[in-house]
């Protein structure tokens, strides 16, 4: 886990500053420019606003703030491929798009929004044939990596330096680096993982205070099936939701080091380590124990198995996503607000006794990020394309109308400040974890590489089906990860 | 004699009546079993979401909820809707007329090569349609027919095509040669041959095909969505994927885009399956 | 011995024109398959050759390396042995209850049209359809199934049907059943319909009842066609991909996970597109080794 450890490092420099333009280049536009950060006020409005001082001579980059990249005037196109097919996300991010345009008329941006489902396996046929887009969206982590190592992404870490940019939060910068490198803008916003609960069951069963240490949790359980409901709902057909109760119980056993450990294989790391197999035997316990639903792994949380057992009452709570706050409002706001809380996962006492930081969040700090592919023929960067990326990217995704849209639509911008406008309760709680997270832990079928991923996911099914125990799924993953770290 | 007869008659009636009962209670509990999932389909795409997931798929629209149709036919859906009525009726004319034509020789000429050809078609059959995905993305770019409705022709023609001429050749293996001999009597060669003799004769086995061609092609979504991008051009499978997002799906919705797309399928099949028994007909009077 | 030569050119002459008519209808087909089908195909081969992660320009050569692995890879053998499993049951299903219903159909005549019809139906539905309503019909909360056991049973009781190995595969078997059946049955019908009338017409004369004439006479002649629809079964489920794909994703575990969606992850998903090659040309081979094993097993001789 050096690398992750490194490249937070690497963040941290970046977020202070530190690095001055090293000059790549570009339209001599920068000297030692490093305002972006200011610490006091949101960064995006700062970016965005209206500093009519610019001194620029061509009309198209007036309207904007100063300390950006002088776009071409020639006329140019860029292609943009995002997964926006459903609103509100099209709307916003076309809003976006339509912002810029009006701006630079001569630049024309050629949005193409792919489906969610095969967007990786159109990336990786477009890229294959050498016509990937001009600036495409990811979600970080292994792929973010593999993308960049195959020449698709342009290293952003001296523009960012450079150039006015939001004043993202320090996670969502260490997720969009990669070696040292920052290579993505984020622009999907955050997402936390916590538990859902159902307040008026919650009430009606007299569990009045809400569990602090997962201890509390089990003796809630025991209340909640003593008057005949199932504790949580998890439909597990798709794997990665079941790891986020592994992920979790991994965490507050362990804090990041074994996972980190894990990560490497070095010294001793191991996905058998203690912190993995007490998660396993936790959550087979709980299986046992009926704490879930009966046969989770037949269910779909793509056709919303899991949350039809939060609303018809058989289930009482549910770890995902901080999204359900925005997919279960949008099913019903009213049976939204009666009913669903939120809270953080629990403590583990006993690790907490022994100093283990029990407030490291699951989730993703950037959501989507959006990484550049521009060349020129003979294989140098087309700095003319790539500045305008850097703009649309960082002054009119991310402006301050588009974060207002993201809030309204339930998504949270990794932004310093941004938290402070968010007026449901809810989402107030889930912002609130975050950021109070020591650290933000990228879903493991993110994070791992893409090998690992398939067989961390097959190992979910294992440990809610009591197929295998805690040191057979540690050993599997750990030979996946062995042979995945062989070949890089 | 004649009362043995009739004992046995009535023996063999009542043992038919039987077995047509028994038959019937299969036949109708196949009925069952192929409507269930269809009304599910159709009674949850007139429901919210939150009413579906919260008293069960298997409930009564409560309440009915009818604004699903009107917001997947505002969405565009007659434009994905004429896109696919294009690209299937220029691909299935295509694959139906080129399969015949090969069929023609593999099931009823001699010549050198023709086991090796036949079995080189039929081998094609094993192909994996997701291995192709790269090199012909990487065509039709050359060709310039990228997020064109014609890029999705050439693909689907040929992916029918093995299957099709596989079917064919053995239907064709079918008709009694005296016809075909009796036409070169009169004078015909082999191309008359073909369009007056076994094209009219092959009418059963082409609609079978142009059913399971047709569905496939209608249904059709990996080279769609890889061929096809821009919302302009995007065919029926990939107008769902406009109902989905990242993490949320409106499930009713869905199933509405799904009903409307698979209602003309239906009404098609309704009216051609009256033409299907045209074409056994025609099978049964060439004797 | 002038006579003789005259007909060995005649002959000759014939089998030109036949050689030459033959390749005339064949062309077109032939084209767009080497197009479309053979230089993919031989693409695919090719890469097999190479450790790629598929996006990258830099590829590299590792001559049989992929192939050694394929031959020892336990994930890749367990896909083929569901694939088998898939195949056998598939052809043990659909074929019989194809001829079943269109015997049904073809005794009934008209007036079954109703049967005919909405028999038909389950094929008409795309796969993400059908995934997402068999998702949950076969609920273990909640469910079709689960709930018609705990009405028989008169206590609750969970049917887990999709969550647990083997039953998963079975259950996708079924609801391929479900999806396949149709076109089979129709595919019959149309096979029945090439049967000649005056046969049946002979045969009841000749005092045979209608079962005897299906069994002596029909089911026969309907050999050829029954062979041919159990050769495409067989290849349909030895490259299966969209149900799984949208049901299941492999899963529990890899309990469900075929040859195709295996090939699917390594090529697109895990940057693996050397060895997904390599398992896409197994699979080719494996498919097309199959399929001419079952020919020649079964072969009804050809005459014409």
């Amino acid at each position: 886990m050096k690398r992750k450890v490194l490249s937070l490092a690497i963040a941290s420099v970046l977020s202070g500053a530190l690095l001055a333009g090293c000059g790549s280049g570009s339209a001599g536009s920068g000297t030692s420019a490093t305002q972006a950060k200011s610490d006091a006020a949101p960064a995006a409005s700062s970016a965005v606003s209206t500093e009519a001082a610019s001194e620029s001579t061509t009309p198209a980059s007036a309207a904007k703030s100063a300390n950006i990249p002088k776009l071409t005037d020639q006329p140019l196109t860029i292609t943009l491929w995002d997964i926006a097919t459903e609103d509100p996300a099209k709307t916003i991010q076309e809003g976006a798009v339509a912002r810029f345009m009006k701006d630079y008329p001569n630049i024309t941006v050629n949005q193409v929004h792919q489906q969610n489902d095969n967007y990786k396996q159109q990336l990786v046929v477009a890229m294959s044939s050498k016509q990937a887009p001009d600036m495409y969206m990811h979600w970080g982590g292994g792929p973010m990596a593999e993308y960049y190592k195959s020449g698709f992404c342009n290293d952003l870490t001296d523009m960012y330096a450079q150039y006015d940019h939001p004043d993202f939060i320090d996670a969502a910068v260490a997720q969009s680096t990669y070696d040292g490198k920052m290579l993505a803008i984020p622009f999907g916003g955050y997402s936390g993982c916590d538990l859902f609960y159902n307040k008026t069951i919650f009430e009606k069963c007299g569990i009045t205070e809400l569990p602090k240490t997962i201890d509390d949790l089990e003796k809630d359980c025991e209340i909640l099936k003593s008057n005949g409901y199932v504790p949580f709902s998890l439909a597990n057909a798709n794997k990665w939701t079941g790891s986020m109760w592994y992920m979790y119980l991994v965490a507050r056993h362990s804090g990041n080091d074994e996972f980190n450990a894990a990560y490497t294989q070095e010294n001793g790391g191991s996905f058998t380590s203690e912190a993995f197999v007490w998660a396993c035997d936790k959550i087979q316990d709980w299986v046992k124990k009926g704490y879930f639903p009966e046969g989770v792994n037949s269910l779909n949380a793509d056709d919303g198995q899991d949350r039809q057992l939060l609303y018809n009452e058989t289930c009482a709570m549910m770890l995902h996503g901080s999204w359900q706050c925005s997919s279960i409002k949008a099913d019903n706001a009213d049976w939204y607000t009666q009913n669903i809380g939120v809270m953080p996962f629990p403590h583990d006492a006993e690790a907490e006794a022994k100093g283990v930081p029990q407030n490291v969040e699951v989730g993703t700090a950037i959501g989507n990020g959006f990484s550049f592919n521009c060349w020129k023929s003979d294989g140098s960067v087309d700095q003319d394309k790539l500045d305008a990326c850097y703009v649309l990217a960082t002054q009119y995704y991310n402006d301050d109308t588009y974060n207002q849209q993201q809030l309204e639509a339930g998504n949270f911008p990794s932004i310093k400040g941004m938290e402070k406008n968010i007026t449901d309760p809810n989402q107030k709680i889930v912002a609130d974890i975050f950021f109070n997270a020591s650290n933000v832990q990228l879903w493991y079928d993110q994070y791992l590489p893409a090998s690992v991923t398939e067989v961390h996911k097959n190992c979910m099914s294992d440990l809610f089906g009591l197929t295998k125990d805690g040191k057979q799924i540690g050993e599997e993953e750990d030979k996946a990860m062995q042979a995945a770290l062989k070949e890089q | 004699m004649a009362v043995q007869d009739a004992n046995n008659n009535s023996k063999s009636k009542t043992q038919s009546r039987i077995a047509w009962a028994i038959a019937f209670l299969f036949a109708i509990l196949q009925l069952l079993i192929t409507l269930i999932p269809f009304v599910f389909m159709i009674m949850n795409s007139f429901r919210k979401q939150f009413d579906m997931l919260q008293q069960g798929v298997f409930h009564l629209p409560d309440p009915w909820f009818f604004d699903n149709y009107g917001t997947v036919v505002k969405a565009g859906f007659f434009g994905y809707f004429f896109r696919s009525v294009i690209v299937v009726a220029i691909s299935l004319a295509l694959t139906l007329i080129i399969s015949a034509f090969a069929a023609y020789p593999l099931s009823r000429m001699r010549f050198k090569l023709r086991a090796f050809i036949y079995g080189g078609i039929v081998a094609c059959m094993s192909v994996p349609m997701h291995v192709t995905l790269i090199p012909i993305f990487d065509m039709t770019q050359k060709m310039h027919l990228y997020n064109t409705l014609l890029s999705l022709i050439g693909p689907y023609v040929t992916f029918a095509l093995p299957m099709s001429v596989f079917i064919l050749t053995a239907f064709m293996t079918t008709i009694p040669k005296e016809l075909e001999e009796a036409a070169e009597i009169d004078g015909c060669n082999k191309y008359k041959n073909f369009f007056s003799v076994i094209l009219p004769l092959s009418k059963s086995g082409l609609s079978t095909l142009a059913i399971y061609n047709g569905v496939s092609m209608w249904n059709e979504f990996a080279f769609a969505n890889t061929l096809l991008t821009d919302p302009k051009v995007k065919t029926l499978p990939l107008a769902l994927g406009q109902f989905k997002g990242e993490h949320a799906m409106d499930i009713p919705l869905s199933l509405s885009v799904l009903t409307l797309s698979v209602a003309p399928m239906i009404i098609l099949f309704i009216v051609f399956q009256d033409k299907l028994v045209k074409g056994m007909m025609a099978g049964a009077v060439k004797g | 011995m002038a006579t003789a030569q005259k007909t060995n050119s005649l002959g000759a002459a014939k089998a030109r024109s036949t050689a030459k008519a033959a390749s005339v209808f064949l062309l077109p087909a032939i084209l767009l398959i080497a197009l479309y089908i053979l230089y993919p195909i031989f693409d695919t081969f090719y890469l097999s050759g190479f450790k790629w992660n598929g996006i990258s320009s830099a590829r590299q050569f590792t001559g049989l390396d992929n192939w050694k692995t394929l031959l020892t890879d336990s994930n890749f053998w367990a896909a083929f042995q569901h694939n088998i499993i898939i195949m056998i049951c598939s052809i043990l299903l659909q074929i019989p209850i194809g001829v079943l219903l269109a015997t049904f159909l073809d005794a009934g005549g008209k007036k079954l049209n109703l049967f005919k019809v909405i028999w038909f139906l389950p094929y008409l539905m795309s796969s993400v359809a059908i995934a997402f309503l068999f998702a949950y019909a076969l609920a273990t909360n909640g469910g079709l199934i689960s709930s018609f056991a705990t009405i028989i049973q008169g206590k609750r009781v969970t049917v887990d049907l999709l969550g647990k190995s083997p039953q998963a595969l079975y259950t996708v078997i079924a609801v391929m059943a479900w999806q396949f059946t149709p076109f089979y049955m129709v595919y019959f019908i149309a096979g029945y319909g090439n049967i000649d009338t005056s046969l049946y017409e002979a045969a009841i004369i000749d005092g045979a009842t209608r079962g005897q004439y299906i069994r002596k006479i029909a089911l026969p002649l309907l050999a050829p066609i029954i062979k041919t629809a159990c050769t495409m079964s067989l290849i349909g489920s030895l490259k299966y991909f969209d149900l799984i794909w949208n049901m299941t994703q492999g899963g529990p575990g890899n309990s469900t996970e075929l040859m195709a969606t295996y090939m699917y992850k390594l090529s697109f998903q895990q940057f693996n597109m050397g060895y997904g090659s390599c398992v896409a040309a197994g699979m080719f081979i494996l498919i097309t080794a199959i399929a001419l094993l079952f020919t020649k097993v079964f072969v009804v001789k050809e005459d014409y």
